[in-house]
């Protein structure tokens, strides 16, 4: 490739290409310009993104607010009769607030309870892991383009693979046992059993996620100035003092942004938990989304409208949890004025 | 203290050699400023000498203690670096205190010594304001009252004046010169802007290519460059190069063919041996003038003429093609195409061999 001014042979044909497409809709452009003017033609370019998101997102919501609204077990809405907040009611109808199991739709409370522990859970030691991880392929080791391709790997992978995978790995059948039984250990039912369940659908979401987080907070460990370091170094500070006083709070803006994707993510969690425990024994590892696709699709009694409700209270938490993320990385951004 | 010497200081990366064996001695207080061309090795030299870097080969002394293996932040040094590296989430006070902090020092002295760099530097209004919210001077300021405060045996600065405009830079380069004329202390000083080096510096060593091309006084390079590269490079602008050949010595001096064929007498004796030789004529631009009729001088035609009022620059070019450039004191009513000759003092020819350097004994 001969270089050409700052683009190479390629780029250019390629500009060439690109530009003799515009002219073509130049034409039509600057007449709709004329026609409707500079506010106009802002409508005009937001029309086809505004359009797929009220189809797609706003509709349904609004759908999905007036079903929690009705009652029964019909799907279509013309045959559903108005009871108004009654599947709210339902669902915080509880003889004592503090005991799950009082409470008529006992499951849904366990999910939230589930769902809450596994967020707290899942979320710390994955910012922690995507940290460590971070800060290790940020520097120089052997092979580092190969770690960094290893530690993404996952994210790749669609859910129901990763769940399968790890299935066939903590299954009793399954390979962890092997590997355990040949070592000369206690083979472990680790689906079975409550406490290892509710780890393993941690630990597995961890390894799905934790490289897509790795490589945000890879980028920005990468946009901290090397000669802070350098500065550092000439101040005579401690490797874990440059770390807490400098590495941290120049990365603060990518934690934020990392912790709010991560939480919301962690909220939603449910196809790879699904597919590794079906969200057993029991209710151990039921989280919230499995509580709602269940009531409301694939139980034999199915209550499309407690579904309804319940998906719109779990989207109340996540709206508030936005909400602090804006003001926190608002706060952020103030503070750190460059 | 502050004493600093190297000796047959080498750094490569791989495979790629960036110092050559460098030995020098920088004495206790001295102003020393290493310049030359982009890539010719200063912040590298300086690196080492910071420890921010280790040399593959030779010996780094402080005061005669080998620091080779000593870390960055306990040789006692103070490093001001080109980009400020000013920590911006900290506000200015901790910027200042923040290396006071890592040694452990009470808080008392700490504040002392601040308050003493912010005085010293009238950085005092902005303690609280963080690197963002301060304009580039200020910043350099506080990027040198960080150095100030640790109180170091000696001060490295690379290019610290080089983000600047150019009105700042000449006043800033006035308070630096202040400043060390008031805390006598060493001072290393990194710059690609040799006018910095001459205004600044007790020493000047000038490297190219991971060498040392010369060590001395400002006026000694402009004076008496060692070798052709250093005489062009010192002095702005630059030296101009005439071609001729040395005819003979004698006790009065050394003759010189020039191009054009005219015999002239430098008055310095260059060694036997060099006779015959074809040698570099260098002229500095400002020892040129305009010869008066019948008096003897380079023969050239202007190319361009650019008054500037106080002098008058003048493009211009030989027979030969070479190109020479004159500073003219004054006003003078020259143009484009015209021809003339440039007088000047056989004294202020330097000869340079066809190596480049200075041919021995002139
Ligand atoms: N870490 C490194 N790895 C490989 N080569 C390097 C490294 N650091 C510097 N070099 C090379 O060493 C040479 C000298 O670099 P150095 O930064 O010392 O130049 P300099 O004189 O400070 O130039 P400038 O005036 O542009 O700052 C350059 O050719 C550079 O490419
Ligand atoms: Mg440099």
């Amino acid at each position: 490739m001969k270089a050409n001014g700052l683009l190479s042979a390629s780029q250019s044909a390629l500009m060439a290409v690109v530009g003799r497409l515009m002219g073509i809709i130049d034409v039509p452009l600057r007449y709709l310009q004329r026609k409707t003017g500079q506010t106009g033609m802002a409508a005009f370019f937001l029309a086809p993104n505004m359009a797929i998101f009220t189809v797609f997102v706003l509709v349904p919501f609004v759908i999905n607010f007036v079903y929690s609204l009705t009652g029964g077990s019909a799907i279509f809405l013309s045959e559903r009769s108005f009871v108004g907040a009654e599947q709210y009611s339902e669902i915080f109808a509880c003889g004592n607030y503090l005991d799950p199991n009082s409470c008529k739709q006992d499951v849904f409370w366990i999910a939230a309870g589930n769902t809450a522990a596994f967020v707290v859970l899942q979320v710390s030691l994955m910012i922690v892991a995507a940290l460590i991880t971070a800060l290790i392929l940020n520097r120089e080791i052997i092979g580092r383009g190969f770690w960094r391709a290893v530690f993404f790997f996952p994210v790749l992978l669609s859910p129901v693979v990763t769940g399968l995978i790890w299935r066939w790995i903590f299954q009793r059948q399954g390979v962890l046992n092997g590997v355990m039984q040949g070592l000369g250990l206690e083979p472990h039912d680790w689906l079975t059993e409550r406490n290892s369940a509710f780890f393993a659908s941690i630990g597995v979401s961890i390894w799905a996620h934790v490289g897509f987080y790795t490589l945000i907070l890879l980028a920005g460990l990468q946009a901290i100035p090397k000669d802070l370091y350098e500065a550092a170094q000439m101040d005579g500070t401690s490797r874990q003092r440059v770390f807490w006083r400098i590495t941290l709070p120049l990365l603060m803006p990518n934690l934020i942004v990392v912790l709010v994707l991560a939480l919301i993510k962690a909220v939603q969690i449910f196809d790879e938990a699904f597919v590794l425990t079906h969200g057993g024994p029991g209710t151990s590892t039921m989280y919230l989304v499995q509580y709602i696709y269940e009531t409301g699709f694939a139980s034999e009694l199915r209550n499309p409208g407690l579904a309804a409700a319940a998906s719109i209270l779990m989207g109340a938490v996540l709206v508030v949890l936005t909400l602090v993320q804006m003001a926190a990385s608002r706060r952020n951004e103030k503070k750190g004025a460059r | 203290m502050g004493r600093i010497t190297l000796e047959k200081v080498t750094k490569s990366f791989g495979a790629i050699d960036v110092l050559h064996g460098i030995d020098l001695d920088i004495g206790e207080g001295e102003f020393v400023v290493f310049v030359g061309p982009s890539g010719c090795g200063k912040s590298t030299l300086l690196r080492q000498i910071a420890g921010l870097d280790k040399p593959t080969s030779g010996e780094i002394r402080i005061d005669g203690t080998l620091v080779n293996d000593v870390p960055a932040s306990d040789r006692g040094l103070a490093m001001v670096f080109q980009s400020y590296a000013l920590y911006p989430h900290m506000s200015v006070r901790q910027n200042l205190a923040f290396g006071l902090e890592n040694a452990r020092m009470p808080k008392a002295e700490i504040d002392a010594r601040i308050a003493e760099a912010a005085r010293m530097l009238e950085i005092g209004d902005y303690l609280e304001r963080r690197p963002g919210q301060l304009s580039g001077g200020q910043r350099q300021r506080v990027a040198i009252g960080r150095a100030i405060v640790r109180n170091p045996t000696a001060f490295l600065l690379d290019e610290p004046l080089s983000n600047l405009d150019a009105e700042l830079r000449i006043s800033m380069r006035a308070e630096l010169a202040a400043l060390h004329a008031r805390l006598k202390t060493t001072m290393i000083y990194v710059t690609h802007d040799q006018i910095e080096a001459m205004t600044l510096a007790d020493r000047i060593v000038v490297l190219r290519k991971g060498r040392v091309e010369q060590v001395g006084s400002p006026l000694e390079l402009y004076n008496r460059p060692a070798n052709r590269f250093v005489a062009g490079f010192i002095g702005a602008p630059s030296m101009n190069f005439l071609s001729g050949r040395i005819e003979g010595v004698s006790g009065a001096g050394t003759q010189l063919r020039l191009f054009d064929g005219e015999l002239v007498t430098v008055p310095r004796v260059a060694e036997a041996n060099q006779v015959g030789q074809d040698v570099s004529v260098g002229l500095r631009p400002q020892h040129m003038r305009v010869a008066r009729d019948g008096e003897n001088g380079v023969p050239v035609t202007i190319d361009m003429v650019e008054a500037l009022g106080s002098e008058t620059v003048v493009h211009a070019h030989a027979s030969t093609g070479e190109l020479v450039l004159a500073v003219l004191q004054g006003q003078h009513n020259l143009s484009r195409g015209d021809s003339l000759k440039f007088a000047y003092d056989p004294a202020d020819l330097h000869l340079f061999d066809k190596n480049g350097a200075r041919v021995s004994g002139t």
